[in-house]
C-alpha cells in the first residue's frame, strides 16, 4: 500500500520517540555501571550520561575485590545470590516442564485431567501474595526455608500453568498422524510418546522452557518471603547492596541489574516468535 | 479416569482405550499433585488460621492455632480497617489509569508496524525489551531516573532551561505517579505484542478494497479490524488487570510503598502486615477475601465475555 510522505515522516518520528523512551532507562543504568563513584550522584549541569571516566570498579566490587575507591567491604558477593537465582530458576523450569508437558500430552491426546484448564488459569490468577502465609508456614515445615531447592519447588509450581498451556497448544497442533503409524507398526504408547513426540517437538520444548525460565528468573516478591540470607536471589540482595554509610551504591546495584537483565532480554529476543502464544495462553498464536 | 476409581482397574489385559487412559492418568498425575499441594491444603490451612488470632511469634505451632480461636473476628475487622481499603482503592486507581494508557499506546504503535518498512525487524526487537527486563531491575532503573538530581529531572532541566529539583519519590502524589510511568513503561510492550498479532490477522485486501471504495482509516478500523480484534484485546486487557492488580516488584523497590502509605497497593499492604504487624490470622483473612472476591469477578468476567462472543 502506497502511503503520503506526510505519514511516513509521522510513523518515523513516532517510533523515534517510542524507541528513544525504551532505551533512555536500560541505557542509565547501563551507563551508570561503568561510573565511577564521583559521577554516581552527579546533579544538574554535571549529570553525565555517558561516564566521562569509565571503570570496571562496579563490577570488580559485587564479586569481592575490594577497591580504594569504596569506602565499604562488602560481607558477601554477588556470586551466591547469581548461583542461586541460576539453581532455582533451573530447577524451577524443569519441575514446571516436565509436569506441564506429560500433563498437556495427557489431555491433548488421552483426554485426561479435564479440571486442569480452569484450575491452572486460576493459580495464574491468583496474586502469590494471597497464598503465601501457609506456603511460608508449610516450607518452614519441610525445612526448605531459605534453599535453593524449595525456592525452585515454587516456581515450578507457579510457572506450570505456562508450561502447560503452552506445550498443550504446541500439541493440539500437531499432526497425530505419525503417531497413530508408529502405534500400528506395534510401538507402545509412552514409546510413541518419549521416542518419536518428544524428540518432534524439540524445538516448541526449548522456546517454553525459556518462556518459563525468564519467568522464574523475574521473580522478587517470593524470593523475599522464602529467602532470608544464605540463598537470596539476585533481586532481594541487590536491595541489600546499600549502607548507612555511603547510602545507596549506585554503581554497584546498576552492575548486578545489567547481569540480572540481560539474560531475559536476550533470550526473550530469541524466542519472540512465541512471546504471543506464551503471554496469552495460547489463546492467540502468531 | 478419577482418583477414586484407579484402583479399580480390571485385572484383565486392557483394550487399547483403556491402555491410552491409563496412560493419559499417569501422565496427568505429576501436574494434579502440585495443583493439590499448592491449592487445596493451604487454602484450608487459610482458612483454619484466618479464623483465630495466630501469629508466628505466639510460642505454638499453626496447628493448635485454636487456642487463639475469635471466630470471625478477623473477617469483621477487615470492614473497618481503613489502610486496607485505601490500598485497595490505590490498586485500582493505578490500574484505572495504567491499564487503558498502556492499551491505547500499545494499539497505537501497533496500528504503526502493520506494514513493513525499513528497520521494522529491530525496532519491534527493541520495542519489546522492556517487558523481558526483570521488574525489580526495572524498579531500580526507575528509582535512579526520579532522583531529585537524576536524569529525568535534568531533562525536564533542560527542556525548561532551568534546574529543576523535584523530589519524585519523597512526594505522595508525585511518587503515584512515578510508579505508573514505571509500569507504563514496562507493560506497554505487551500490549503492542499482543493487539500487533491480532492486527496482522486482520485480513489485508479487505482493507485494501475498503480503501478503494474511499473508506476513511477511521471507518476501515471500525468496521473491519475492530470486530476481528475484539477477542483479542478482552485478553490483553484480562492479562494486564490481573497482572496490574497484583503490583508489588517495581512499585516496592521504588517507594516501599511510601511516602508514608502513599504508593501502597494492596500487595504491598499483605506483604507489610506479613513481615512487619505478623499477625498470620488477620493476613490469612484478608487474603482469602480477596481469594474469595477474585474468584467472583473472574467468574462473572468469563460469563460477560462469553455472552459477549455469542
Amino acid at each position: 500500500m502506497t502511503r503520503s510522505p506526510i505519514f511516513e515522516t509521522f510513523r518515523y518520528a513516532a517510533i523515534l520517540i517510542a524507541l528513544a523512551i525504551t532505551l533512555v532507562p536500560i541505557l542509565w543504568m547501563a551507563s551508570m555501571a561503568f561510573k565511577p563513584i564521583p559521577e554516581w550522584q552527579a546533579t544538574g549541569q554535571n549529570l553525565t550520561w555517558i561516564p566521562k571516566d569509565p571503570t570496571l570498579d562496579n563490577f570488580r566490587f559485587i564479586f569481592g575485590e575490594s577497591s580504594s575507591n569504596l569506602i565499604v567491604a562488602l560481607d558477601r558477593t554477588a556470586v551466591q545470590p547469581i548461583v542461586a537465582s541460576l539453581l532455582a530458576s533451573v530447577l524451577g523450569t524443569l519441575i514446571a516442564m516436565t509436569a506441564g508437558t506429560a500433563a498437556a500430552y495427557g489431555l491433548s491426546r488421552y483426554g485426561s485431567g479435564q479440571n486442569l484448564p480452569l484450575a491452572l488459569l486460576q493459580l495464574r490468577l491468583f496474586p502469590p501474595m494471597a497464598v503465601m502465609i501457609p506456603v511460608m508456614i508449610m516450607w518452614a515445615f519441610l525445612g526448605f526455608m531459605d534453599t535453593w531447592w524449595g525456592l525452585a519447588l515454587i516456581y515450578g509450581i507457579v510457572t506450570l500453568p505456562f508450561a502447560f498451556w503452552l506445550m498443550k497448544t504446541f500439541f493440539d497442533d500437531m499432526p497425530r498422524e505419525i503417531e497413530e503409524a508408529a502405534m500400528v507398526e506395534g510401538c507402545s504408547r509412552w514409546r510413541v510418546f518419549t521416542r518419536i513426540t518428544l524428540p518432534m517437538m524439540r524445538a516448541p520444548l526449548a522456546s517454553a522452557a525459556l518462556f518459563v525460565f525468564i519467568l522464574n528468573w523475574s521473580d522478587y516478591l517470593i524470593a523475599l518471603l522464602l529467602t532470608t540470607r544464605e540463598w537470596v536471589t539476585i533481586p532481594v540482595y541487590m536491595a541489600s547492596l546499600s549502607s548507612s554509610m555511603t547510602g545507596q551504591l549506585y554503581g554497584a546495584k546498576a552492575a548486578l541489574g545489567l547481569i540480572a537483565a540481560v539474560p531475559p532480554v536476550i533470550l526473550g529476543i530469541l524466542i519472540q516468535r512465541h512471546l504471543v502464544r506464551g503471554l496469552t495462553f495460547g489463546a492467540l498464536k502468531q | 479416569m478419577t482418583l477414586a476409581d484407579a484402583p479399580l482397574a480390571p485385572p484383565v489385559p486392557p483394550t487399547p482405550a483403556e491402555d491410552g487412559a491409563r496412560l493419559g492418568f499417569r501422565l496427568t498425575l505429576p501436574a494434579q499433585v502440585l495443583v493439590l499441594f499448592i491449592a487445596v491444603f493451604p487454602l484450608l490451612m487459610q482458612l483454619y488460621i484466618s479464623l483465630t488470632d495466630w501469629s508466628p511469634l505466639a510460642g505454638v505451632a499453626w496447628p493448635r492455632a485454636w487456642e487463639f480461636w475469635n471466630g470471625f473476628a478477623n473477617y469483621s475487622d477487615l470492614a473497618q480497617d481503613g489502610r486496607l481499603w485505601a490500598a485497595l482503592g490505590r490498586t485500582a486507581l493505578v490500574m484505572a489509569v495504567c491499564v487503558p494508557v498502556e492499551f491505547l499506546l500499545g494499539l497505537s504503535l501497533a496500528m504503526l508496524f502493520v506494514d513493513e518498512f525499513p528497520g521494522k525487524r529491530v525496532a519491534y526487537s527493541i520495542l519489546i525489551m522492556p517487558m523481558m527486563v526483570v521488574p525489580a531491575v526495572a524498579g531500580y532503573m526507575f528509582f535512579m531516573l526520579f532522583q531529585s538530581g537524576g536524569p529525568v529531572n535534568g531533562l525536564l532541566g533542560t527542556l525548561l532551561g532551568r534546574d529543576i529539583a523535584v523530589a519524585w519519590l519523597s512526594d505522595p502524589t508525585l511518587a503515584l505517579v512515578a510508579v505508573m510511568i514505571a509500569d507504563i513503561w514496562q507493560w506497554t510492550p505487551l500490549m503492542f505484542l499482543i493487539l500487533l498479532a491480532g492486527l496482522v490477522g486482520v485480513p489485508q485486501d479487505q482493507m485494501r478494497a475498503a480503501t478503494l471504495l474511499g473508506a476513511s482509516a477511521w471507518q476501515r478500523f471500525r468496521t473491519i479490524a475492530l470486530p476481528r480484534m475484539k477477542t483479542i484485546m478482552i485478553i490483553a486487557l484480562a492479562i494486564r488487570v490481573i497482572e496490574n492488580f497484583k503490583i508489588f516488584d517495581t512499585l516496592y523497590i521504588m517507594t516501599g510503598g511510601g511516602p508514608g502509605v502513599a504508593t501502597e497497593t494492596i500487595s504491598v499492604y499483605i506483604y507489610e502486615v506479613t513481615t512487619q504487624d505478623l499477625i498470620w490470622g488477620y493476613v490469612a483473612a484478608i487474603a482469602l477475601a480477596i481469594l474469595v472476591i477474585l474468584s467472583v469477578a473472574a467468574v462473572w468476567a468469563m460469563k460477560r465475555m462469553g455472552r459477549a462472543a455469542a
